[in-house]
């Protein structure tokens, strides 16, 4: 018998060496395998879960250089999604593997020039926001709508812009609750402030409502959870320290999110730091505060508000389902709110093919998956999809006005709110 | 490096199913170098994956008249080495995924090789109806697979293996020949092709379409979990079940080792882990049968000395015990690096003594044996995590197994209940079997595959097969169609 474990590592100080343990626990049961989008739409097992793990060690144990580009191209062409986490057995920590793999392969640097020009966009604040209101002031104009069914990327990223658009009537309420459910600092986010501004205040008025008080944590920034999907690890802790200063500072009970990928990566804080005297504690324990608002809401009730008569899908966040393991509580804020039918929606738990900013670098990959989400929401017959990350609203919202389908994607916060509003 | 002929070959079937799906780099191969069971690593020349049954049959005919070996492969999750491709063509057989016909009124289904075999039972579900036969793999194995392996899993207890639930079959002959073997109507005339072909390890050649039947879902289930503390109460309380009359749908055996890596894994089942062993024991039928079956099994389990006996209350709690059991296998990971499983069958009376022998072998070799089984039928799984980097440990490990073979073969057993011989099995095969008893098996195959192309070098050693002496040509000349960069 022979085996890729237990040789001498080329990469031995390298962040993947660090995550060996990790590589050990895989036995090949191929038990992930129908978990994976990337398997099911590509039909190679170089693109499954197991199949990288095999690429990985060959990576570690130096019998594939860093450079060969079968390597490249497989490992680049995972979603990060983690559906593979819940349905692994022996709990090999997929996602950490794969951030260590990026990191390894290129030296801390995101695959493409294009990739890297965003990633510091994103980690700079001031460029961030003018960005995002540009990004605002084009989404605000009919040019999106008139250029959303362009073939390429152009046309999806006009769809995205165009699915920002609420598509329910936002009547105005004043929240009011008692503040003794604790306190809580929402973490803003760069697409959700950016995009989803009104979200963003719906989930404190919603939040208000349900005896949470709010407190503004103002120095923070960029979570750091594209940085280190990508492999830029050293740039998604400097965007952590500053989070964790900022959140420390705010003396908030709960940090909450609305983002599920950005409370996937707070919520990891503490295993981006792992070994680090001086971040480790600091960084777990902000970490543990960590929740996502549905958590918080279930919590809460959440309260009941007015009728919303929707046939409603839950489309589960990958980042919310296997990298958080939340699963009821977004349904159970669905449930209170009156006149929403629930309808249930096959594979809620795959993936949509939004995966952070994986729609722009692998558009082909990205669309096949897409497109059995599509398929599954027709199939459903829903007239809202609700899911609560901003990359799956875009994807699936694009998606859907560029297949001329009826339904919208929404954020269930704002379902909530607009309950609430109703009352 | 490149062989001319070969890369001919490459071309060819490039042509048939476009680029993407011919593999021949080293990196893009690597995947495909080991199925369930990753202590052995073999490397196709190339890969192919046919996506609709034309290719399928225009891939098979080419290799054919290319003189060119070929092994076929499923989901890659089988426990023999049965899907190793040592430098042949590798036929992967994963992308054809079709449920071609479900006829409720029949009772009967037509899938692709491809169909995972949970897939197919999740779209029966809303029918009332389910195909039964249910290995341990079932959300990833495909049922083209579990014909080739002839796949048992829990329910063949009471519902019998694969053998028991195929109709017919389309098969493509390693000459590129299609036939059709079995009746859909379950008639039958003449000598049992259908048989002979299920369990045959790809060495007969592929399926292009299977005719599954299907069983409806019993009125009522009942699923108890067991907890005992000491291994012989388990097994005795296994025998005395069995001896009652009582044939539960399931009956399975859980060890400490197995109990606790389950329960650290995210399909803990709430199995008491102070326990020396568990049994998860269902019964089925009408809702008075399966509450009086119940209420048997309860009373012989207790009278045995189990120290509680949990009946699951809700299709919920029934399914997480269950998951945990699915799950096992693949949560062994956590022990350590590598993992090899063993699959043998003996008399079910025995298991008492086997399980103390499997236990005495492996401290002897300094060893920890988990074990996780088909206890209602006898049917073994002895798991050994160990690390591959240490040599010693490794070959410890490879004495220690064929030390629990011997055992269960001196026993009256066999080699293997539903993993197949594949591979890690071929040095066992002698000494269950005589040569002219050897020699009648390579006459059979001879009638499918006279030129020994469709996964060669498995089941039945080479010695047996005299005519592969006589033909070394069998190998592919497609073997060095690779190293391409």
């Amino acid at each position: 018998m022979t085996t890729s474990t237990g040789t001498p590592s080329l990469h031995a100080d390298s962040p993947l060496a660090r995550e060996q343990a990790g590589l050990d626990a895989c036995v090949h049961c191929g038990f992930c395998l129908q978990a994976c989008p990337t398997y099911l739409a590509l039909e190679d097992e170089s693109d499954s879960p197991r199949g990288r793990i095999v690429l990985m060690r060959a990576l570690l144990d130096g019998s594939l250089p860093a450079s060969d580009p079968d390597l490249r191209q497989h490992i680049d062409q995972c979603l990060g999604c983690r559906a593979c986490e819940t349905a692994c057995p022996s709990g090999v920590p997929y996602g950490h593997l794969l951030e260590a793999t990026r990191a390894t392969m290129r030296g801390g640097h995101a695959p493409t020039f294009a990739s890297r020009i965003l990633l510091a966009v994103f980690a700079h604040r001031p460029l961030m926001r003018f960005a995002m209101a540009m990004a605002r002031l084009l989404a605000a104009t009919p040019i999106p709508t008139l250029l959303l069914k362009l073939p390429g990327r152009l046309g999806f990223g006009m769809a995205m812009l165009a699915s920002t658009d609420f598509p329910l009537e936002r009547a105005k309420y004043v929240a009011h609750g008692s503040g003794e459910n604790g306190s809580a600092a929402l973490l803003l986010g760069c697409v959700m402030e950016g995009l989803f501004t009104e979200t963003n205040r719906a989930t404190e008025r919603v939040l208000r409502r349900n005896d949470y008080s709010m407190i503004a944590a103002p120095s923070q920034g960029c979570c750091g959870a594209l940085h280190a999907h990508a492999g830029e690890l050293g740039a998604a802790r400097r965007l952590a320290k500053r989070n964790i200063a900022a959140f420390e500072k705010s003396g908030a009970q709960y940090i909450v999110t609305n983002s599920a990928g950005c409370g996937a990566m707070m919520k990891e804080y503490g295993h981006l730091f792992s070994g680090d005297a001086e971040w480790s504690q600091r960084a777990s324990d902000v970490a543990s505060r960590v929740r996502d608002v549905s958590e918080l809401l279930a919590a809460a009730g959440p309260r009941s508000g007015g009728v919303i008569p929707f046939a409603v899908a839950y489309d589960a966040p990958c980042h919310l389902q296997h990298a958080q393991r939340i699963t009821e509580a977004p349904l159970t804020v669905l449930r209170a709110i009156p006149g929403i039918e629930l309808v249930p929606l096959d594979e809620s738990d795959q993936c949509c093919g939004s995966a952070g900013i994986y729609n722009l670098l692998e558009p082909e990959t990205s669309d096949a998956v897409l497109e059995r989400k599509l398929d599954r929401i027709e199939a459903s017959g829903a007239a809202l999809v609700a899911t609560g990350n901003p990359g799956c609203l875009m994807q699936i919202g694009g998606g859907l006005l560029r297949a001329d389908m009826r339904a919208r994607a929404v954020h269930p916060v704002d379902l909530l709110d607009a309950s609430y509003a109703a009352d | 490096m490149t062989e001319p002929a070969a890369t001919s070959v490459a071309e060819e079937l490039r042509a048939i199913v476009g680029d993407r799906f011919v593999l021949e780099r080293d990196a893009v191969l690597l995947a495909y170098q080991s199925d369930g069971l990753p202590g052995y690593h073999k490397r196709p020349s190339l890969a192919v994956f046919p996506g609709s049954r034309d290719e399928t049959i225009e891939v098979v005919r080419l290799l054919a008249t290319t003189g060119t070996s070929f092994v076929p492969r499923g989901a890659g999750t089988g426990l023999s080495g049965g899907a190793l491709a040592d430098d042949v063509v590798l036929l992967g057989l994963h992308r054809l995924k079709a449920v071609l016909d479900v006829d409720i009124a029949r009772m009967r289904a037509t899938v692709e090789p491809g169909v995972v075999n949970a897939a197919l039972n999740k779209r029966l579900a809303r029918h009332g109806v389910f195909y039964a036969p249910d290995p341990s793999s079932e959300a990833a194995c495909t049922i083209g697979g579990n014909v080739a392996e002839n796949a048992g899993g829990p329910h063949c207890l009471k519902y019998g293996v694969t053998l028991n639930h195929i109709l017919a079959a389309t098969v493509l002959l390693p000459d590129g020949e299609v036939m059709e073997i079995g009746d859909r109507d379950g008639g039958m005339a003449g000598y049992d092709l259908l048989g002979a072909f299920i369990g045959s390890e790809g060495c007969f050649g592929v399926a292009l379409d299977i005719t599954v039947r299907l069983t409806r879902r019993p009125a009522a289930v009942r699923t108890a979990l067991a907890d005992f503390a000491h291994v012989a109460d388990a097994t005795r309380a296994t025998s005395a079940i069995i001896a009652s009359g009582v044939v539960p749908a399931a009956l399975e055996f859980m060890d400490n080792g197995t109990i606790r890596v389950v329960e650290e894994s995210i399909f803990a089942a709430g199995y008491p882990i102070d326990a020396a062993a568990i049994l998860l024991i269902e019964v089925d039928g009408s809702e008075e049968s399966s509450d009086a079956e119940m209420e048997v099994v309860r009373s012989l389990c207790m009278e045995s000395g189990a120290r509680t006996v949990r009946v699951a209350t809700n299709e919920a709690e029934r399914m997480r015990l269950w998951q945990g059991r699915k799950k096992a296998f693949g949560a062994m990971g956590r022990l350590a690096p590598n993992l090899v499983v063993q699959d043998a069958v003996i008399p079910r009376t025995q298991l008492t003594d086997i399980l103390a022998q499997i236990h005495a072998i492996g401290d002897s070799h300094g060893l920890t044996v988990c074990n996780v089984f088909h206890a209602g039928d006898g049917n073994l799984h002895p798991n050994i995590s160990y690390d591959a980097g240490d040599p010693d440990q490794v070959e410890r490990v490879h004495d220690a197994m064929s030390a629990i073979m011997q055992a269960c073969i001196t026993a009256g057993g066999s080699i293997t209940g539903e993993h197949g011989v594949g591979l890690d099995k071929l040095p066992y095969m002698t000494k269950l079997f005589d040569e002219p008893t050897l020699a009648a098996m390579c006459d059979l195959r001879n009638a499918f595959d006279p030129d020994h192309r469709s996964n060669p070098g498995k089941v039945v050693p080479v010695h047996s097969c005299r005519e592969w002496l006589a033909a070394p040509a069998a190998r592919a000349p497609a073997r060095r169609a690779t190293d391409a960069r």
